[in-house]
C-alpha cells in the first residue's frame, strides 16, 4: 500500500469498510511510513475535535417556536378541508333523508290510490253498473279507463248491463252527448259503451291510445 | 385520536394529510431534531437551521401527497427536502453570515463538557469554535461528507444514501474534505483566535 492508497483507507479503518488483507496492508504501512504515521496523528486530533463540536450540537433542536408556527400553519391549511368535509358529510345526510322522506310519501300516495283503482277497475271489466262519478272519472279516465257516464243518463245500480266494443269515428261521440274537437272529429277511435238492458248506452270509456286524443271534457 | 408511539411514520402522515394534528405534531417531534442538527452543522447557523426546518414541515403540510412510499421512508424523504433547502441556502448565501454570527454564545451550541478550570473551558471553546470554522469553509460537497460522518457519526453507506451517490463518491468526498480540515485547522492554529474576531 502506498501513501495515497493509505490516505483514503487508512484514517478511517473502522467505517470506510475495509477487508481484513486492506487493514492489514494499511497497518503495516503505517508501521514503516513515517508521513502516514503523522497524518494520523494528526487527524486523530482533529477528530477529537471534531467530536467535541459534535457533542456541543448533539442536543440541538428547533426552538419550540418553529412548532407553534406549524402547528398553526397546519390549522390554517386544514381547516376549510375539515369544513368542507364535514358539509359534504350533512349534505349526503340531508340528501339521504329528503329521499328517505319522498320515498315514503310516494309509497304513501301509491297505496291509497290501489284500492280506488282496483274498485273502477273492477265496475269496469265486469261490466258492472255502477258507474263513477264524474269527478272520480278524471281522475280514472287515463289511468283506469274507466267509463265516463253521458250526459242525461242516470246512474244504474244494477243490472244486465253489457260492454260493447266499437270503433266509431270520433264525431260520433258528439251524437251520445259528449263535447267533441273538431280538428279530430274525423279520427277513427276504439270505444266501449256501457249499454242498458234496453239497449240505450249509459256510458262510454276511451281506450287509452285514444284517451289522449279524446273528446275534450 | 390516540397517537401511538410505534405508529409508523407513513401512517402517521396519512393522519396529518387528512387533518389530524396531533398525528402531524407528532411527525414533527420525531424527526425535527436530527433534521435541524444537519442544517445547522451545514449552514453554521441557528437562524438558518431554524428557517430550514420550518420550510421543510411547512412543505410536508402543504403537499403531503408528494411522499411516496416506494421511494423509502418518510425520514429520508424529509431529509432529502432538508438537503435540497440547505443547498439552495448555501447557493443563495454563501458567505452572507460571518464566522461571529455563527457564535458558540446560543442556546444550542452546548458547553464543552466538564470544564475542569476556566483556562481548559476557554481553550475547549477556542478548539470548538477552530473546528467550527474550518468544517463552514470546506466546500458543500466535501463539508456534507464530513458533517454526515463524522459529525453524524453515519456509515458511508448510510451518507452515500442520504447524499443520493455512490459509496464510492462519499469515500472520495470524506478523504478530500479531511485533507482540507486538516489544512484549514492547521492555518487557523497559526492565526490566534481573538485577532480573528476583531478582525
Amino acid at each position: 500500500m502506498n501513501c495515497d492508497e493509505f490516505e483514503i483507507l487508512g484514517l478511517d479503518l473502522n467505517q470506510s469498510g475495509a477487508d481484513s488483507e486492506q487493514r492489514a496492508a494499511a497497518l503495516d504501512h503505517l508501521r514503516h511510513c513515517s508521513h502516514c504515521a503523522g497524518l494520523v496523528e494528526s487527524w486523530e486530533e482533529a477528530r477529537a475535535e471534531l467530536f467535541l463540536l459534535g457533542d456541543a450540537t448533539r442536543e440541538a433542536q428547533a426552538p419550540l417556536r418553529v412548532e407553534m408556527r406549524l402547528r398553526q400553519e397546519f390549522r390554517a391549511q386544514r381547516r376549510p378541508l375539515v369544513f368542507y368535509r364535514r358539509a359534504g358529510l350533512v349534505a349526503a345526510w340531508g340528501l339521504a333523508v329528503v329521499i328517505l322522506v319522498a320515498g315514503a310519501w310516494n309509497w304513501e300516495n301509491w297505496h291509497h290510490q290501489q284500492p280506488k283503482a282496483r274498485v273502477i277497475n273492477q265496475v269496469a271489466t265486469n261490466g258492472a253498473q255502477q258507474v263513477t262519478a264524474p269527478n272520480e272519472v278524471l281522475v280514472a279516465d287515463s289511468d283506469t279507463g274507466a267509463f265516463i257516464p253521458l250526459p242525461g243518463t242516470i246512474p244504474i245500480e244494477s243490472g244486465d248491463a253489457s260492454v260493447m266494443q266499437v270503433r266509431m269515428q270520433r264525431g260520433a261521440l258528439a251524437a251520445l252527448g259528449l263535447p267533441v274537437d273538431q280538428e279530430h272529429a274525423s279520427d277513427w277511435i276504439r270505444v266501449d259503451l256501457l249499454v242498458a238492458e234496453d239497449g240505450v248506452p249509459q256510458a262510454v270509456r276511451l281506450h287509452q291510445a285514444t284517451t289522449q286524443e279524446g273528446p275534450s271534457q | 385520536m390516540q397517537i401511538s408511539t410505534d405508529d409508523r411514520d407513513d401512517v402517521l402522515l396519512r393522519r396529518a394529510a387528512r387533518g389530524d394534528e396531533d398525528a402531524f405534531t407528532c411527525l414533527y417531534k420525531r424527526h425535527q431534531a436530527a433534521l435541524y442538527r444537519y442544517a445547522l452543522r451545514m449552514t453554521g447557523s441557528v437562524w438558518s437551521a431554524e428557517e430550514i426546518v420550518q420550510e421543510v414541515f411547512m412543505t410536508l403540510i402543504r403537499e403531503p401527497r408528494k411522499y411516496n412510499s416506494e421511494r423509502g421512508a418518510v425520514g429520508a424523504f424529509l431529509f432529502g427536502i432538508t438537503r435540497n433547502r440547505v443547498l439552495k441556502h448555501l447557493e443563495r448565501r454563501p458567505r452572507e453570515f460571518s464566522i461571529e454570527d455563527v457564535g458558540l454564545n446560543t442556546p444550542y451550541y452546548r458547553e464543552p463538557v466538564d470544564p475542569v478550570t476556566p483556562a481548559v473551558w476557554a481553550e475547549q471553546r477556542e478548539r470548538v469554535a477552530q473546528i467550527r470554522d474550518a468544517v463552514l469553509s470546506l466546500p458543500e460537497e466535501f463539508r456534507e461528507a464530513v458533517v454526515l460522518c463524522e459529525l453524524e457519526e453515519l456509515s458511508y453507506e448510510e451518507a452515500a444514501r442520504l447524499s443520493s451517490c455512490p459509496i464510492g463518491t462519499i469515500r472520495s468526498r470524506l478523504h478530500r474534505g479531511r485533507a482540507l480540515l486538516l489544512a484549514k485547522l492547521e492555518l487557523l492554529r497559526q492565526t490566534p483566535r481573538r485577532a480573528t474576531a476583531n478582525g
